[in-house]
């Protein structure tokens, strides 16, 4: 394979400094055993003053670029590479990965990669003690890291391992900021964040030093794009498919993303649709409100206004809730009674809940991080014995945060297998496996072990095996959402709404406002200890006092919803 | 009151204590040592006692295997004892098996002592300032450390897991056969753990060689030269005690 330069879209916005922070040159690797390269050959370079956003499908090689930046890759994880690396003018191949902890502060996608498993202020400080600062200057450094991602300075003493998922991505990316690095490269920092810890970091990017760079791997982009200078997108073979300022890429290559199976913003699908209807602003406003602003700047008339509620209307309908089914009287699948739910050798987290959930229900369980989203699902699903109160129903079924611990099988195929076996799947097993690999996108990696796939195929293997065994009434996904591009929430998608059409309820435990606005009819929101709303997802996500009670923030397209009000 | 002081003069005296409950094969010195423990937990500490007695056990069979066996081979006993020259207690059949038993108990109860009073990272971070760890280690250690607890929330989500897939609630505590199968996978996430652990710690510069700062560094004070005089006083009495006999004018001599 030969190097293809990728040359930048002729609107790039102008960088607020021209010196390369970073360069791939021809850049390739290739994992032991892998039949093609994990990503490559690339060419890109950011230059100082410069935030990129680097987008792609799952298992595009985004990881591997990010790993390969300081020599990880192939000094710590080997791995055959061509091409070169350049950090800061220098060749990255003649140093040590450590060499490079001053200069650049890498946040990883598992959070737990980040961390080293210690207390949260030794996390914070260990970049810091590494180079050799004055004590005085690291304990400010560990407070300003605190206080810029929003953690109260009481976590300090606090064991990283007991900390939520969502609070140990916030220390992660603390201890990545610490050291007040001129290049931070961070992959999918917001994955596990609650949308005010999201909002935090996406102001951490907004604020990133003019002469610094910052190169960030991101699913969720709504809010993220307005932030970002440049948008590099790779395609399913590691190559370089697009690349300039989001307000182009995304209005220039939207279809061509969307046909790879990557995110885009709402904001890019409201632009699609506004231009349809001939109101498309010049330059691609990169929010929905930002979009709806200019909307209403142009002083509509009346055929426009009209043009513009059809276009509105098309854009909330693909990504409003769906209509929501009666309960009906069926008997429900499960139910908790004055329940109290706590955590594996943990405190009660969340207390006196009281719910029933119907067959073909779809629940979203909301709250900010830490607020036992998680424990619920668990308690719920029949796998976590309560505190207090009673729980009615049979066992169900969870998709886990951490799709590794649901892996016992040495290959992919062997995995589903497994699953169908569970099941008691008897006949047509093979048949069965076969449909479930395609319907889940495996087919090409049926023969891998699931430990040498990417967080996003990962995921997906999990939620397969999840679909092949049909038993359980009760299916409990736990931000299923978390490592997964636009191809993969589409099958999730999928995969509910056949749970539905089957019969059985579903909970989706996500910090993706606008999807549980789009799956889930009725929302449970989990606040200050105890479930603070049982209602319509549509009405409580834009109760503006209660996410602001519960830490949260209403879904992205909450002004389309205000904005066709309005104009009814 | 441990807790205060810097944990390398304790690791020290704690040290001297270990060696004294090794060398001296005394029944009383045995027992006072015990109880000077207990005491030192209970009143000093605020231990509960049921939590001494509880992490007592695995020390107290362990010396239970010495008495029984001193027991049942009671003449080979007698002259191992004769041999080491102790007479106070060689009138008593089972005396030699009596000794070990709290010399196992005195062992554990001065680990133990050590181990509640310390903070593992202080410790770490003083053996690091002091150059006798290379942070290398030392961060190696410290993720083992915190590896264990990691260790009981990973086996309980591979126990969840398992539990969905049989479609069995899984026990309260899990049966030998569970806790075997469990085995291989836990080892197989220790293995991934300390791979990803290392990766984190080069990308954030811990690196062989160069200097390195250590925040919160346990300071030495006057309180623990206090400590490791009054230790010293209290082990020399008790080995004066056990070489004399325990008689009360060589005591005061020895004091």
């Amino acid at each position: 394979m030969t190097a293809v330069p990728q040359q930048p879209d002729a609107a790039l916005a102008p960088a607020r400094e021209h010196s390369p922070a970073l360069a791939f040159e021809g850049f390739e690797a290739r994992y032991p055993f892998a039949r093609s390269a994990a990503v490559g050959p690339v060419d890109l370079a950011v230059r100082a003053g410069e935030r990129v956003l680097l987008l792609g499908p799952s298992g595009s090689g985004k990881s591997t670029l990010l790993l390969a930046l300081t020599g990880l890759v192939p000094q710590a994880v080997p791995a055959e590479t061509a091409g070169g690396v350049r950090l800061f003018g220098a060749p990255v191949a003649g140093c040590r990965p450590s060499d490079w902890a001053g200069r650049v502060g890498q946040f990883f996608q598992d959070a737990d990669q980040t961390l080293c498993g210690m207390r949260v202020e030794d996390e914070i400080a260990f970049a810091p003690e590494n180079l050799a600062w004055p004590e005085p200057q690291i304990h400010a450094a560990v407070k300003k890291a605190l206080a810029a991602v929003g953690l109260p300075q009481t976590v300090r003493r606090r064991r990283s391992a007991t900390l939520s998922g969502g609070e140990k991505q916030l220390v992660a990316l603390a201890a990545t900021i610490a050291a007040d690095p001129e290049l931070l490269v961070a992959d999918e920092p917001t994955a596990s964040l609650s949308p005010r810890a999201a909002r935090r970091f996406r102001a951490l990017l907004a604020d990133w030093p003019a002469e610094r760079a910052a190169l960030v791997v991101d699913h969720r982009l709504d809010g993220l794009v307005d932030v970002v200078d440049r948008v590099i997108v790779l395609g399913d073979d590691g190559l370089i498919v697009a690349d300039g300022p989001p307000h182009v890429v995304f209005r220039r290559h939207c279809a061509a993303l969307d046909a790879r199976g990557i995110w885009t913003p709402l904001a890019a699908d409201l632009d699609r649709e506004l231009e349809a209807g001939g109101l498309a602003a010049e330059t691609m406003p990169l929010t929905v409100a930002a979009a709806l602003d200019a909307l209403d700047a142009r002083g509509l008339d009346g055929e426009e206004r009209g043009r513009a509620r059809t276009a509105l209307a098309a854009f909330v309908s693909r990504h409003a809730p769906p209509p929501a089914r009666p309960a009906g009287d069926a008997p429900p699948v499960v139910s908790l009674e004055a329940a109290a739910c706590a955590p594996f050798l943990g405190p009660v987290v969340v207390s006196q809940v009281g719910l029933e959930i119907r067959p073909g229900e779809v629940v979203g369980i909301l709250g900010a991080n830490g607020a036992g989203k998680s424990t619920l699902g668990f308690a719920l699903a029949g796998l976590l014995r309560l505190k207090a109160g009673r729980r009615v129903g049979a066992m169900g079924a969870v998709s886990f945060q951490n799709p590794e611990a649901q892996f016992s099988a040495g290959s992919v195929a062997a995995e589903i297998e497994t699953a169908l076996a569970s099941g008691g799947d008897t006949g047509g097993r093979a048949s069965r496996a076969a449909r479930i690999l395609r319907d889940w996108d495996l087919e090409r990696l049926a023969a891998r072990h699931p430990f040498e796939l990417s967080q996003g195929e990962k995921r997906r293997l999990a939620l397969a095996c999840l679909a092949a065994d049909e038993r359980a009434r009760l299916v409990v996904l736990d931000e299923p959402l978390a490592g997964l591009d636009r191809r993969g929430a589409a099958m999730v998608e999928a995969a509910v709404a056949g749970y539905v059409r089957a019969g059985r309820a579903v909970a989706i435990v996500t910090h993706d406002m606008d999807f549980a606005l789009r799956l889930c009819p009725r929302c449970l929101v989990l606040g200050q200890g105890r479930v603070l709303a049982d209602g319509a997802g549509a009405t409580l996500m834009r109760d503006l006092g209660l996410m602001q009670r519960a830490g949260l923030e209403p879904p992205q397209i909450a002004p389309a919803l205000d904005w066709l009000e309005r104009h009814a | 009151m441990l807790s205060w002081l810097h944990p390398l003069p304790k690791l020290a005296v704690a040290l001297a204590f270990l060696l004294a409950s090794i060398l001296v094969f005394d029944l009383v010195f045995q027992i006072a040592l015990s109880l000077g423990m207990v005491l030192v937990l209970v009143v000093f500490e605020r231990v509960p006692v049921w939590k001494v007695l509880l992490l007592c056990v695995p020390f107290a069979l362990f010396g239970f295997g010495f008495l029984t066996t001193s027991l049942l081979f009671r003449q080979q006993a007698g002259v191992a004892l004769d041999a080491a020259g102790q007479s106070l207690w060689h009138a008593l059949p089972f005396s030699a098996g009596l000794t070990l038993f709290f010399r196992a108990l005195a062992g554990g109860l001065v680990s133990m002592a050590f181990a509640l009073t310390t903070d593992p990272g202080q410790l770490v971070r003083a053996l690091m300032a002091c150059r006798l760890l290379p942070p290398r280690f030392a961060y190696a250690l410290f993720s083992a450390l915190e590896l264990v607890p990691d260790l009981a929330g990973a086996a309980n989500e591979i126990r969840l897991a398992r539990a969905m897939r049989t479609g069995r609630r899984p026990r309260r505590i899990p049966g030998p056969v569970e806790i075997g199968a469990l085995v291989v996978p836990l080892l197989a996430f220790a293995v991934r753990r300390a791979g990803r652990a290392a990766i984190a710690m080069e990308a954030r510069g811990l690196a062989a060689g160069g200097a390195r700062t250590i925040i919160n560094l346990p300071r030495f004070s006057r309180r623990d030269a206090v400590f490791v005089g009054l230790a010293g006083l209290v082990l020399a009495m008790l080995v004066a005690g056990a070489r004399t006999g325990w008689s009360l004018s060589a005591l005061a001599g020895a004091a």
